[in-house]
C-alpha cells in the first residue's frame, strides 16, 4: 500500500472524526454533569443543521458563519420532536449549495476537502473553547466539580441545578454547532438525526463518559476506525469495525479511554 | 414477594389468559385481531426483557438480538431447508440461548450502564450482518398447500390464540421464577449485588440463566411475530432500534421489575398508538407521533416507576409496611453458661498479602480462627481489616498467601460459593436489599442451605426469631432502625446456618442499648455453636466479647492473643492504643 | 386478590378494539393508497399522493365510472409510517374499515411484500410501483406488479446503454458497481455482478458496496479516479450517502458517466442540494417518466402541486388509479374480485394509463407483471431530468459524453 493512499484513509478519517467529535463532547458534558442519556441530542443536532439552512438561505450568512451564530441562538432551546420539524418543515431534505464542499485542497497526493477541513478546524477550536473554560474558569471548574462530586460542590455553595441548566445548555449548544457545521456539506432532514445519534454514545463511551477530552478523543478514533476498517474489511462492514472497537474498549477498560478507574469495593 | 398461597398467584394469571381467549373469540374486524396479537407479542416481548433487566436489573439494550435472531433462524429454516416454522421456532430459541450464553460471559463483567451500551453493539452489528449476507428483504415462502404446518392461517384467531400460548408461557414462567430461588436470588443481586454474593448467590451464575431464560422468549417472539405480524424478515424490522425501543415502553409504563408490568404496559401502549395511527395518523400523517410522544411524557411523569407499581401504591398495595408499632417481642434470654468449648482451626490464615495501586493493604499476615472462639480484629483506621475481610470471604484474591477452610483452600472461589461452605459476613455500612421486607431479605440468605421455598422461608423466619425481628418481618428496610438494620442483616447472614460470621463492626452506630443487644446475640451465637471474627472499634465492647484478639497496623499483624497480653503489647499500644489507653485497662481491671 | 382482579379487568378494557371509522357513501369506488406519509419516506408517499389524486380529480370531473352509473372514486389513505410492522397494519386497517376495490402501495419493497400479503388474504387486488422480483414470486393472485422487475430492469437497461456508447462510438469495456446494500439496489446489481456484464465482455473494476449511512465517500471515490470506468452503475437510496458521493466526484475530477438505478435519483431535492451543474448528464433506470406526448399531464401536475417536475412516484401513482378505473368500467363492477378479474384480463392500449407507461400497452401475465414492461432511461439536462430512452419515447437526445 502506497503510504499517500494510507495517508489519505487517515486524513479522511480524521476529518470525518473531527466532527463527530464535537457532536461528542455536549452529550458528555450532559452526561457528565446531570448523569442524564440523553437520547435527544441528535434532534438538537438536526435542528442546528435546520437553522444553519435558514441562516444561511434566507439571510445569505456564509454557513460557517451561521455555524457560530447557532452557539448563541441554541442556548435554552428547548425539546422539539421529530415529527414536529417533519409536518412544519416537510419531509423534503434540503441543502445548502457550498463551493467548498465540493474543492480540496491538495497536500501533495493527498486530497483534503475544503468544507470538512473548515469543519474539523472549528471543532477543533470549539473543543479548545470548551476545554479552556472548564479548565480555566471559575464557572468551568465549578462545572466540573458539580459533575465529580454533586454532593461536595454544595458544600462548596455552587448551585448544582444551576450548573444542571448550564451543562445542558453547552450540550445542546456544542452539538447544534456540530450539526452547524455538519450542513455544510452533509444534506438536512427531519430523520438526520439517526444517522449520528449510535456513533455519538459510542465516541462518548469510548472516552469514557462523561469526560469532555475523552468525548472528544473517541469522536476522532471512531472516524479514524471507520476509515481505516475499510483496509482490511469489506465497506458493508466499515461499522462492524467501530462496534468491535467499541466492545474491545469496553471489555478491556469499561472506565473509557480517558475515564477514572471507578471505586473499587 | 411475600409468601401467598401457590394457588393464588395463579388465578390472576389464569383470568388474563382466559380473557385473552375471550377477546381472540370475541372479536371479528381483521385490523382488531392484529392489534389483540400485538399487545400480547409485545407484552410477551416485555416479559422477557424483564427477566434480565427488571428482575435482576441488568438493563439490556439489546435484547433485539435474540427477537431477531428467533426470526431470522425460523424463516431462514423455513427457505434453505423446508423446515416447518413450529420447529424453527425451537431452533430459532436454542440459537438465542446459545448466543445470550456467549454475549453473557464478557458482557456480565460490565456493571450498569456499561453494560446497558454493550449490550446495544451486538444486536447493531447483527443487522449489518444480515445486509452484508445478502438477507434484505426475506419473504416467507406461501405454503398454500400446508397453512397450520407452515403457521400461515387464514383465519386471524389462530394468530392471537398462537401469540396468546406463548404470552402465557412467558408470563407462567415470570411466575415461577418470582417465587423461586432464582427469582429472589435475581431481585438480590439487583438491589446490592455484593451483598447478594456475599448472602451466597452466585450472582454470574444466577444473570447467565437469567439472560437464557429471557433471551429464549425473546426469540419465540420474533419468530411468531414474523409470521403473524410482518409477513417478510429485514434486518431493520427484526434488528433494529425500533424493537428495543417498543420493548422498553411496553416495560417502562407498565413498570418493570414484575410480570403485569409489561403486561398492562403493552395492553395500553399498543391500542393506543394503533388507535392514534387508525384516527389522527392517517389524517394528519405524523401527528400521531407527537401525541404518541406526548402520552409517553404523561405517563412517565404519572408514574415514573411504571402504572403498575404506582396503581399498586394508591390503592395501598401489599408493599412493605412502614416502621410498624408493633411492640418488640422480648429479646431472647441472655446466655448465662460458660464459653463453649474451643476447638482446633476452623480458618487458617497463611501470609496473606494485597496491594493496590502500590498500596500495601496487607502483608504476609498470618493467624487462625479457632472453632467456637470469638475473635476480634483491630487496628487503626487503614489497618487493612476491612481488606482482611474482603480476602476471607472471597471478593478479593490476595496476590500472596492462602486462606484454608478446614484445611481446604478457598483462594479463588467467588463469594458465595464460599458463603456456601459455610462463611457468612455482615458489611461496615449495612447492606441491605432496599425493595424487599424483611423476611425477603432474610430469605435470599435462607436460599443457601434449601432450594424450597416454603421450607427457605420456616429458615427465614426462624433466623428472625434468632435476633428477635419477628415482629418486623414484613417491614422495609427503609423503615427499620440502625439496630434493627444490623440485626437484619445478621439474621440474612444466619439464615444460611455459616460455621463462621465475619462481623464488619457490628456495634457502630448502635445506642448503648442497641451494643448490649448485640453483644448478647453474639454471645448466644457462640453458645449455639457458630464460631465469630470481629472487626470492632469499641474496644470496651471486645474486651468484653472476645476470646483472642489479633492487632493489625499498616497491613500487618502486629500481635495476636488473649486479649489482657496484647492489650499489654508494647508494640499495640504504640501503634493503636496510645498510653492513654493503657491507663485506662490498668483501671478497668482493678 | 381484588385488586389482582382489578387490574386484569383493567387489562381487559384497555384491549377493547378501537371505535369503527366513519362510513363513506355507498356507491364510490374506493381506492386504498397505504404509503409512508410520515417518517423517513414522508416526501415519497407524499409524491404517490399527488398522482394518485390528480387522477381521481380528472376521472370524477370526467363523470366518474361510467359502468357504474358515474360512481365517483374515493382515495383511503393509510400511513404506512417508517417499519414494516406499521405499513401492514396500515394495509390491515384500510381493508378492513371500508369496502376497498383495489389498492395502492406501499413504496419500499420490503413494505409492499408485507402489504400485498394482506390484500393476497382479503382479497383485494393490489397495485405497485416495487422492484423486487420477489414480490411476484409467491404466487399471489391480487399483486400487480407495474414496473419492469429488477432483475429485467438490469438487463434491459444495460443493452440500452450499451447501444447508446455503441452509437457515440465508443464500447464498454470497464465499468463500475457502486452503491448501498438495500434491497432495491442489491437486486439490481446482483444481475449485473454475476452474468450480465460478463456476457457483454465488460470487466467490473470497481465493486464497492456499503451499508447506509456512509461515513465518507473518499474511498470509493478515489478507486473511480484511479480505475477510470467507462461506467459507474451507481445506487446510493439515502440521499445524505448519495449527494456526499457526488460532492466527492465532483471533488476529484471523476469525469466517467454514471448511471443511477432507481428513481431516487431524480428527485428536485438533488437540484436544490448539489446544483444543477453537478447533475448534468447523470442518467438513471426508472420504473417511469414523463413520455413524449405527456406534456401537457406534466404541465398539469406542476400548476397543481407546485413541484418542478413529474417524476416516477406521481407518475405511477396516477397510472395505477387509471388502470382501475379502467378495469371497474369493463367489470362492470366495484366489487374487489371481479376488478382482480378484469385487471387479469386487461389489454389497455390507450388512454392516460397506457400512455404514461412504456410500451403503451398494459397487460399482466398470470404471475401479476406487466407484460412487456419496459424502463425508461433518464437523464439531468440543464437541471431537470429528461426521458432519452427508448429513443420513441424521448423528450430529449441523451448526451453522451464517454471517456475517450
Amino acid at each position: 500500500m502506497a503510504v499517500a493512499e494510507l495517508l489519505q484513509y487517515v486524513v479522511t478519517g480524521l476529518l470525518v472524526g473531527g466532527v463527530y467529535a464535537l457532536m461528542s463532547i455536549g452529550l458528555a458534558l450532559i452526561f457528565g454533569v446531570m448523569r442524564v442519556v440523553n437520547f435527544a441530542q441528535g434532534d438538537f443536532m438536526m435542528l442546528g443543521m435546520y437553522l444553519t439552512y435558514y441562516l444561511a438561505v434566507a439571510w445569505h450568512t456564509d454557513p460557517l458563519l451561521g455555524a457560530i451564530v447557532v452557539i448563541i441562538l441554541t442556548l435554552g432551546l428547548s425539546l422539539i420532536i421529530t415529527n414536529v420539524t417533519t409536518m412544519v418543515l416537510s419531509p423534503m431534505p434540503r441543502g445548502i449549495k457550498t463551493a467548498y464542499a465540493t474543492r480540496a485542497f491538495a497536500l501533495g497526493a493527498v486530497l483534503v476537502n475544503e468544507a470538512r477541513a473548515y469543519a474539523f478546524l472549528m471543532a477543533l477550536l470549539l473543543a479548545a473553547v470548551v476545554y479552556a473554560f472548564l479548565t480555566r474558569t471559575d464557572l468551568g471548574k465549578a462545572l466540573r466539580a458539580a459533575a465529580d462530586d454533586p454532593e461536595a460542590a454544595a458544600y462548596q455553595a455552587i448551585d448544582v441545578r444551576r450548573m444542571h441548566a448550564l451543562a445542558f445548555a453547552i450540550g445542546i449548544a456544542l452539538v447544534a454547532a456540530a450539526g452547524g457545521l455538519l450542513a455544510t456539506y452533509h444534506p438536512i432532514e427531519p430523520t438526520v438525526a439517526v444517522n449520528f445519534i449510535v456513533l455519538m454514545f459510542v465516541a462518548v463511551v469510548l472516552g469514557g463518559l462523561g469526560s469532555v477530552p475523552g468525548a472528544f478523543a473517541g469522536g476522532i478514533l471512531i472516524g479514524l476506525v471507520q476509515s481505516l476498517t475499510l483496509l482490511v474489511l469489506p465497506f458493508q462492514l466499515q461499522n462492524v469495525g467501530v462496534f468491535i472497537a467499541f466492545l474491545l474498549v469496553l471489555y478491556l477498560r469499561p472506565q473509557g479511554l480517558f475515564g477514572r478507574r471507578l471505586r473499587s469495593v | 414477594m411475600a409468601a401467598s398461597g401457590r394457588l393464588r398467584g395463579w388465578l390472576p394469571i389464569a383470568l388474563v389468559v382466559v380473557a385473552g381467549g375471550l377477546l381472540a373469540l370475541a372479536l371479528r374486524e381483521r385490523y382488531h385481531h392484529r392489534i389483540l396479537t400485538l399487545v400480547l407479542l409485545w407484552a410477551t416481548m416485555g416479559l422477557a426483557w424483564n427477566i434480565i433487566s427488571g428482575y435482576a436489573g441488568q438493563t439490556s439494550f439489546g435484547h433485539q438480538a435474540f427477537f431477531g435472531i428467533g426470526a431470522y433462524v425460523t424463516v431462514l429454516l423455513i427457505l434453505k431447508a423446508g423446515l416447518t416454522p413450529w420447529l424453527g421456532v425451537l431452533a430459532g430459541a436454542m440459537v438465542a440461548v446459545a448466543a445470550a450464553v456467549l454475549i453473557g460471559i464478557p458482557t456480565f463483567r460490565l456493571a450498569g450502564i456499561y453494560f446497558a451500551l454493550a449490550t446495544l453493539a451486538y444486536p447493531l452489528i447483527l443487522r449489518i450482518v444480515m445486509d452484508f449476507a445478502g438477507y434484505q428483504e426475506v419473504a416467507i415462502p406461501m405454503a398454500r398447500e400446508r397453512p397450520t404446518l407452515f403457521m400461515q392461517f387464514a383465519e386471524p384467531r389462530a394468530y392471537d390464540l398462537l401469540a396468546l400460548g406463548v404470552f402465557a408461557a412467558t408470563l407462567a414462567l415470570s411466575h415461577v421464577i418470582e417465587g423461586s430461588r432464582l427469582g429472589y436470588s435475581l431481585v438480590a443481586l439487583r438491589e446490592n449485588e455484593q451483598a447478594a454474593e456475599a448472602a451466597g448467590v452466585d450472582t454470574f451464575r444466577c444473570k447467565m440463566l437469567a439472560y437464557m431464560l429471557s433471551a429464549a422468549p425473546a426469540a419465540i417472539v420474533g419468530a411468531v411475530y414474523a409470521h403473524a405480524i410482518l409477513y417478510v424478515v429485514t434486518p431493520e424490522a427484526a434488528f433494529g432500534v425500533l424493537v428495543i425501543v417498543q420493548t422498553l415502553v411496553v416495560c417502562l409504563v407498565g413498570g418493570a421489575g414484575s410480570k403485569w408490568g409489561p403486561v398492562i404496559g403493552a395492553a395500553v401502549m399498543v391500542p393506543i398508538s394503533e388507535t392514534l395511527d387508525a384516527t389522527i395518523g392517517d389524517r394528519v400523517p405524523g401527528i400521531q407521533g407527537v401525541v404518541y410522544g406526548a402520552a409517553l411524557v404523561l405517563i412517565i411523569l404519572f408514574a415514573p416507576e411504571g402504572l403498575y407499581w404506582r396503581v399498586r401504591g394508591l390503592l395501598g398495595g401489599r408493599r412493605p409496611a412502614p416502621t410498624s408499632s408493633a411492640p418488640a417481642p422480648p429479646a431472647a434470654a441472655p446466655v448465662t453458661g460458660g464459653p463453649a468449648v474451643i476447638g482446633g482451626d476452623l480458618l487458617v490464615v497463611g501470609e496473606v498479602s494485597k496491594a493496590f495501586l502500590g498500596l500495601q493493604a496487607l502483608s504476609d499476615v498470618s493467624f487462625a480462627i479457632r472453632e467456637h472462639e470469638i475473635l476480634g480484629i483491630i487496628g487503626p483506621n487503614g489497618a487493612g481489616k476491612t481488606t482482611l475481610f474482603n480476602v476471607l470471604n472471597g471478593f478479593l484474591v490476595p496476590d500472596r498467601g492462602e486462606v484454608l477452610l478446614r484445611g481446604r483452600s478457598v483462594r479463588g472461589l467467588r463469594p458465595s460459593a464460599i458463603c456456601r461452605r459455610g462463611v457468612g459476613r455482615t458489611f461496615q455500612v449495612v447492606r441491605s436489599f432496599p425493595r424487599l421486607t424483611v423476611l425477603d431479605n432474610v430469605m435470599v440468605g435462607a436460599f443457601v442451605r434449601d432450594r424450597q421455598r416454603e421450607r427457605a422461608e420456616a429458615r427465614a423466619r426462624a433466623a428472625l426469631g434468632v435476633v428477635a425481628l419477628s415482629h418486623r418481618a414484613d417491614a422495609a428496610p427503609t423503615g427499620l432502625t440502625t439496630l434493627e438494620l444490623r440485626l437484619m442483616e445478621l439474621a440474612r447472614c444466619l439464615a444460611g446456618a455459616p460455621t463462621l460470621v465475619l462481623l464488619d463492626e457490628p456495634l457502630a452506630g448502635l445506642s448503648g442499648d442497641g451494643v448490649g443487644v448485640m453483644i448478647e446475640l453474639i454471645r448466644r451465637l457462640r453458645a449455639d455453636g457458630t464460631t465469630v471474627a470481629i472487626i470492632e472499634h469499641t474496644m470496651q465492647a471486645l474486651l468484653r466479647l472476645a476470646d483472642r484478639l489479633v492487632v493489625l497496623d499498616q497491613g500487618r499483624r502486629i500481635a495476636a492473643g488473649a486479649p489482657a497480653d496484647v492489650t499489654r503489647d508494647p508494640a499495640v499500644i504504640e501503634a493503636y492504643l496510645g498510653t492513654r489507653w493503657l491507663r485506662h485497662a490498668e483501671s478497668l481491671r482493678t | 386478590m381484588t385488586r389482582r382482579i382489578a387490574v386484569a379487568a383493567l387489562v381487559l378494557a384497555l384491549l377493547t378494539p378501537v371505535a369503527p371509522p366513519i362510513a363513506p357513501a355507498a356507491d364510490d369506488l374506493k381506492i386504498a393508497l397505504v404509503v409512508p406519509l410520515s417518517g423517513r419516506w414522508a416526501r415519497q408517499g407524499q409524491l404517490k399522493k399527488m398522482g394518485a389524486e390528480m387522477a381521481i380529480d380528472e376521472i370524477n370531473a370526467a363523470g366518474g365510472i361510467k359502468a357504474l352509473g358515474g360512481a365517483k372514486i374515493v382515495l383511503r389513505e393509510a400511513d404506512a409510517g417508517d417499519s414494516v410492522e406499521k405499513a401492514v397494519s396500515a394495509a390491515q386497517r384500510a381493508l378492513g374499515r371500508d369496502k376497498i376495490s383495489a389498492g395502492i402501495g406501499a413504496w419500499l419493497s420490503s413494505f409492499t411484500l408485507g402489504v400485498t400479503e394482506v390484500a393476497e388474504r382479503m382479497q383485494v387486488p393490489w397495485f405497485t410501483l416495487s422492484y423486487a422480483d420477489s414480490i411476484t414470486e409467491r404466487g399471489f393472485k391480487y399483486t400487480f406488479q407495474t414496473s419492469p422487475e429488477s432483475s429485467v430492469q438490469a438487463e434491459q437497461a444495460l443493452d440500452l446503454l450499451v447501444d447508446l456508447a455503441r452509437r457515440n462510438n465508443q464500447a464498454l469495456k470497464k465499468a463500475a458497481i457502486v452503491g448501498d446494500n438495500t434491497a432495491a439496489t442489491v437486486f439490481f446489481f446482483k444481475p449485473l455482478r454475476e452474468k450480465l456484464l460478463k456476457a457483454k465482455g465488460i470487466d467490473i473494476v470497481v465493486d464497492e458496496i456499503w451499508t447506509p449511512p456512509l461515513a465518507d465517500a473518499t474511498a470509493i471515490v478515489q478507486k473511480l479516479r484511479s480505475t477510470q470506468p467507462d461506467i459507474v452503475f451507481y445506487g446510493a437510496t439515502n440521499f445524505p450517502d448519495s449527494i456526499q458521493v457526488l460532492q466527492k466526484v465532483k471533488e476529484f475530477g471523476v469525469k466517467s458517466p454514471i448511471q443511477g438505478v432507481g428513481a431516487w435519483l431524480v428527485t428536485p431535492e438533488y437540484v436544490t442540494t448539489v446544483g444543477k451543474e453537478l447533475l448534468d448528464n447523470i442518467m438513471s433506470v426508472v420504473a417511469a417518466h414523463p413520455l413524449k406526448g405527456q406534456e401537457e399531464l406534466v404541465e398539469r401536475f406542476k400548476k397543481r402541486t407546485g413541484e418542478p417536475f413529474m417524476t416516477q412516484d406521481p407518475l405511477m401513482a396516477y397510472a395505477h388509479v387509471w388502470i382501475i378505473k379502467e378495469a371497474a368500467e369493463q367489470a362492470k363492477s366495484a366489487d374487489p374480485k371481479a376488478i382482480r378479474d378484469a385487471v387479469a384480463k386487461l389489454d389497455l392500449r390507450s388512454g392516460p394509463a397506457a400512455a404514461t407507461l412504456a410500451p403503451g400497452r398494459i397487460r399482466y401475465d398470470e404471475r401479476g407483471r406487466r407484460i412487456g414492461a419496459v424502463p425508461i432511461v433518464v437523464q439531468w439536462q440543464g437541471g431537470e431530468p429528461f426521458t432519452v430512452v427508448p429513443a420513441e419515447y424521448a423528450t430529449r437526445k441523451p448526451v453522451w459524453h464517454g471517456a475517450k
